[in-house]
Parts: C-alpha cells; sequence; structure tokens
C-alpha cells in the first residue's frame, strides 16, 4: 500500500476531494465579490480583477432595478429572512430537543406499557414522506381547531418543524440511550432520588453530547428547509433565507453577484456550526446508520 | 383488591414510571398526529374526492379515479421518467464515489481531520444554497463550465445542452450529489471502520495486492453499508425538488414528481390530483423501501 505509486493516487484523490467541497463555494465568494460585467466578460474571469463590495451593498442597502441588471432589491428585506431562519432555527431546535429527549429516555429506559409501540409509531412517521403531508398542511394551518390561520407566522412553522423532525431526532438520541451505563441512574434511584429527579441530574448530563451533536442537526435542518416554508409563508413576517434567496434568481437573467452574495451570507451560519461541531456530527450521522 | 404499596416500595415506584414514560411520550405524540397524520389522512382523503368546484363539477368521493388521472397524464409520465433519471444517476454516483471517498480517507494521515471536517460541508448547506452555489458554473450562456471548455478548445461556442434536452437533469443530478456525497461517505467509512485489520493483514500474508483485498475483502464486507447507502440516496433523490427549483423552476425538462406535485396544487390550485400525485410517489418510494429492507437483511445474514 505505500510503494510511491499509491501515494500518489492517494494524494490525488485528497486533493480532488477538497476542491470537490470547496470549489462551489469559493466560487460563490469569488461571484460576489464580482459586478456583473466582471461576470459577463469574456474570457471568464474566475476571479475578479477588481474585487468589490458592491453586491453586498445592494443585497443589504437595496437598490435601483437598472443597476441591479434585473434583481430588485429592496433595504432590510434579506436582513429580515436571516434573522426569520434564525428564530425558527433556534426555537424549532429548542422545542425538538426537550421533547425528543424525554421520549428517547422513556422509549429506551422506562418499562412503560405499550412503550415498544409507541417507539414504532414514531420510527413509523419518520418514514413518512414529508410531501404526502405538506399539501394538506396548507389547509391544516390555514383553518385550525382554535385561534386565527396559522398560515405565515413562524408560529405555525416551528409547530409544523418540531412534528416533522421529533421523530428523528428521538430516534437518534434512542440509539445513543441504549448505549448508555445504566449504573449511574439506578445508584441514584437507590439512593431515593425520584425517577424525574435522576432523569434531570443523571441522565440529561450523560445524554450532553449526543443532545449537542443532535441540536447540531435540527439547526441544520430548519435552517435548510425550503419547501415547507415555501408553501406556509407569504410576506416577510415568517419568509426564512431559503426562500427569499430563490426570488433573486432572475426568470431570464440573474444577477449573479447578488444572488452569490445572498448564497455566502446564508450559509456562514451552518458552515460555521458544521465545522464547529464537525466530529460530533459525523461520529452521530455514521454511528446511527 | 389494590396491592399495599407501601409494603416495598416496589409497586409505586412502577407507577410512577408507567406515568412518567407516558407523560414523556406525549408532547411529541401529539405533535405527531395533529401535523403529521392528521394531515395525512386528510390529504388522503382529498386524493380520492373529485377536485371540486374549480373544474365545475361536483364535488364528491371518486376512488381511484384521480390516482387513474394522474397516471394517464402525459405531463406527469414524464415528470415519473425524468425522476427516474434522477434516482438512477445520483444513487450510482453517489454509491461510486462515496465508497472512493471512504477508502481515500479510511486510513490515518497527516490532515485527515481537516479533510473530515471539509468533506461535511456541502452536506450542512442548504440545498438551495447548493443551487444557488452551482448556477453560474451551468449558466448556459455564458457559464464557468461553457468557459472552461471554450478555454480548453474542446468546444467552440457555448454549448446548449446545458439549456436543452437531458443536460439540465444531468448537471441538477450532480448539485444534488454534492450535498449528499458526505453522508453517502461517513456511511461507507463507518462500514469500513467496522472491519477488523486482522481480515487484511491475513489476506496479506497469502500475497494479496491491494486490489485483490478490495476486490474480495473490502467490497463483500461493506454490502450493508451499500444497502444503507442505497436507501438513503434513493430516499433523497426521489423527492429531490429544490435543485431543480432553483436551477431550472418548473420548466418541463427538467420536472420531477415532486415538482409536478407542487405545480398541480399550487399553480393550479387542483388539490385533489396534487395529493394522489404525492401518495402514488409515496407508494413507490415504500415498495422501494421494503425492497432495500429485505436486500439489507439477506446481506447481513
Amino acid at each position: 500500500m505505500t510503494s510511491p505509486g499509491w501515494r500518489i493516487a492517494k494524494l490525488v484523490a485528497v486533493l480532488a476531494i477538497i476542491v470537490w467541497s470547496l470549489g462551489p463555494i469559493l466560487i460563490g465568494v469569488s461571484t460576489s465579490l464580482s459586478t456583473q460585467r466582471e461576470v459577463n466578460a469574456i474570457p471568464t474571469r474566475w476571479v475578479p480583477h477588481h474585487p468589490t463590495l458592491q453586491a453586498y451593498h445592494d443585497l443589504l442597502g437595496g437598490t435601483s432595478n437598472q443597476r441591479a441588471g434585473g434583481t430588485v432589491t429592496e433595504a432590510g428585506t434579506f436582513t429580515r429572512s436571516i434573522y426569520n431562519s434564525a428564530i425558527l432555527s433556534a426555537v424549532s431546535t429548542s422545542f425538538i430537543l426537550i421533547f425528543a429527549t424525554m421520549a428517547a429516555y422513556a422509549v429506551g429506559r422506562l418499562r412503560f406499557k405499550l412503550g415498544g409501540a409507541v417507539l414504532a409509531l414514531l420510527v413509523g412517521t419518520m418514514i413518512v414522506p414529508i410531501f404526502v403531508v405538506v399539501v394538506s398542511l396548507f389547509k391544516v394551518l390555514a383553518e385550525p381547531p382554535v385561534g386565527p390561520s396559522l398560515i405565515d407566522t413562524k408560529g405555525g412553522l416551528v409547530l409544523v418543524f418540531i412534528a416533522t423532525l421529533t421523530p428523528l431526532a428521538t430516534w437518534l438520541l434512542y440509539t445513543q440511550v441504549r448505549e448508555m451505563p445504566t449504573e449511574p441512574e439506578e445508584a441514584a434511584l437507590i439512593d431515593g432520588c425520584s425517577r424525574w429527579k435522576a432523569f434531570v441530574r443523571i441522565v440529561v448530563p450523560q445524554m450532553s453530547s449526543g443532545i449537542a451533536a443532535v441540536a447540531a442537526i435540527m439547526m441544520l435542518s430548519v435552517w435548510g428547509e425550503f419547501l415547507i416554508p415555501l408553501l406556509l409563508t407569504q410576506t416577510m413576517n415568517a419568509k426564512p433565507v431559503t426562500v427569499q434567496i430563490t426570488e433573486y434568481v432572475g426568470k431570464y437573467t440573474t444577477n449573479y453577484p447578488i444572488l452569490a452574495a445572498a448564497g455566502v451570507l446564508a450559509l456562514i451560519p451552518p458552515a460555521l456550526l458544521a465545522l464547529a461541531l464537525n466530529k460530533r456530527i459525523t461520529g452521530m450521522l455514521a454511528g446511527s446508520s | 383488591m389494590p396491592k399495599p404499596w407501601n409494603r416495598r416500595g416496589g409497586n409505586r415506584a412502577a407507577r410512577e414510571t408507567q406515568i412518567l414514560g407516558w407523560l414523556f411520550v406525549i408532547p411529541s405524540l401529539i405533535a405527531v398526529a395533529a401535523l403529521v397524520l392528521y394531515p395525512m389522512a386528510h390529504g388522503w382523503w382529498q386524493s380520492m374526492n373529485s377536485g371540486g368546484f374549480l373544474f365545475g363539477e361536483k364535488p364528491g368521493y371518486v376512488g381511484l379515479r384521480n390516482y387513474r388521472d394522474v397516471i394517464n397524464d402525459p405531463v406527469s409520465r414524464e415528470a415519473m421518467a425524468h425522476t427516474l433519471w434522477y434516482v438512477l444517476l445520483a444513487v450510482s454516483l453517489e454509491l461510486v464515489l462515496g465508497i472512493l471517498v471512504a477508502v481515500t480517507l479510511h486510513r490515518v494521515f497527516r490532515g485527515r481531520g481537516f479533510v473530515l471536517a471539509v468533506l461535511i460541508l456541502p452536506w450542512a448547506l442548504p440545498s438551495v444554497v447548493s443551487g444557488v452555489l452551482w448556477k453560474r458554473v451551468f449558466d448556459p450562456d455564458n457559464g464557468l463550465l461553457n468557459s472552461l471548455l471554450m478555454q480548453l478548445h474542446v468546444i467552440n461556442q457555448p454549448h446548449v445542452w446545458l439549456a436543452a434536452g437531458r443536460g439540465p437533469i444531468v448537471y441538477i443530478t450532480l448539485v444534488h450529489v454534492w450535498g449528499v456525497l458526505p453522508l453517502v461517505s461517513l456511511i461507507f467509512l463507518a462500514g469500513l471502520q467496522s472491519i477488523p485489520d486482522e481480515v487484511y493483514s491475513a489476506s496479506a500474508v497469502d500475497g494479496a495486492g491491494p486490489w485483490r483485498q478490495f476486490r474480495h475483502i473490502t467490497l463483500p464486507l461493506l454490502r450493508p453499508s451499500m444497502a444503507i447507502a442505497l436507501t438513503v440516496g434513493t430516499l433523497l433523490a426521489i423527492s429531490i425538488f429544490d435543485e431543480i427549483y432553483v436551477l431550472n423552476g418548473t420548466a418541463l425538462n427538467t420536472r420531477s414528481i415532486l415538482i409536478q406535485v407542487y405545480n398541480t396544487t399550487f399553480a393550479q390550485a387542483d388539490f385533489a390530483h396534487g395529493t394522489a400525485l404525492a401518495f402514488l410517489l409515496a407508494a413507490i418510494t415504500a415498495v422501494l423501501g421494503a425492497l432495500y429492507a429485505i436486500a439489507l437483511r439477506r446481506s447481513t445474514v
């Protein structure tokens, strides 16, 4: 395995992985620093000759139709969509973690009646393709049994994300609960601790690394959701960045610098999260498959 | 007769466990019932009823008629054929490339942690953003790919295959694979890690070279991972939507089943046929999932 031929092949393969993974991101950064004229230049400029932050300026500060070449941006709209995405990710993830941690512990540890059936139901829901739900969700949210319509509200979206992602989070945490040693909790119970106290004081800290990984996976999932908010939002009241970004794609011509600037800003939070927690995320994804 | 729970305390603990168990799963169950199971039932009912006033017909139960309609609809059929292409292309690319990536990154080397961190980035990004990042590469007029090919004198003028025919399906699949490959690679990496080193050293003693080891040890022992990767890859590709929407909108030449569901339901406001097509896709998915589960069981036994 260590002959020079193999080592060169391996080096080439490693470089190819890096270029393949980072290439499109770097192209996006480069495009976002270009002007429309440089993007259209022949021969193509992979790197702008005169880097400029104009696209970011146009995206965030709004621009006249002419200068942006077909793409209209309004001051504050993009920042608002980033804000919506951040709120949606944070709030949904918090609820999902609370629900899923409790459910995973209950079906994994507590020997309660029908626990197996509950687990089967949750895992079964995980397999339900979201698109058979999404069409009817519109009608369900538009006419809830109590209260006003939940269409185009962050609250409505949070409810949908909780319902659709809690089963996956429960499953990921369940696999972890099954592998954890039971002795610490048993010792606490023998010492007269109630089950609830043992859960909060012993089991949750034991699960903390798994919870962190699931938190990251859930935040990335909510941040990346597209079809659900595309159907359930209409205005900037709830529209997340994934939906807003598609509005910068022109029907006939696209202002690539502005589009790329939006893409770069939308990828910074998930990229940072993935880099910061990459060992935990890869461990959880590889371990539970 | 109630048992004296205070004698040993055991019954009380058992009852506490029962109550706590249900309290802990009730929030999840309510959420899932209200916003997954109920809409699903609602959609199923809708798919069996006529579209109603919009089409000048009486609303009412029509059985499987909507399903027959979408199966006979040429546009839906086209969308099914496209979806088949997306799945076949995406899954075969993911399996081949995923194994190559996993084999490359399996053994420890300097900088491996960095490469692993970089590897998962495409998976972490929203697929809409992937589409945005790749869009300029495949622009049919002045995209980076066309320019590169022209500079290399492979072609003389911008190639139209990026805009017409099967070309767009191929490059949309490529963008999709960019986002899914990290996950598939991790599945294979976990599979490789579970193969004990002794198997390799024993075969090396028998004089097997790297290629024969790969062919006769790695590939057969990776079969469970292949079944999982096949399942994950198929489920993600069969419901492809985001990348198509960003790169080519609802254009006919790249329309997948899910894009067709979206178009039928929201552009044409035809909920009945939209949900019928969605449930048809779900049925296909379920059948494929069951087949893969059987394959997985065979490969692990």
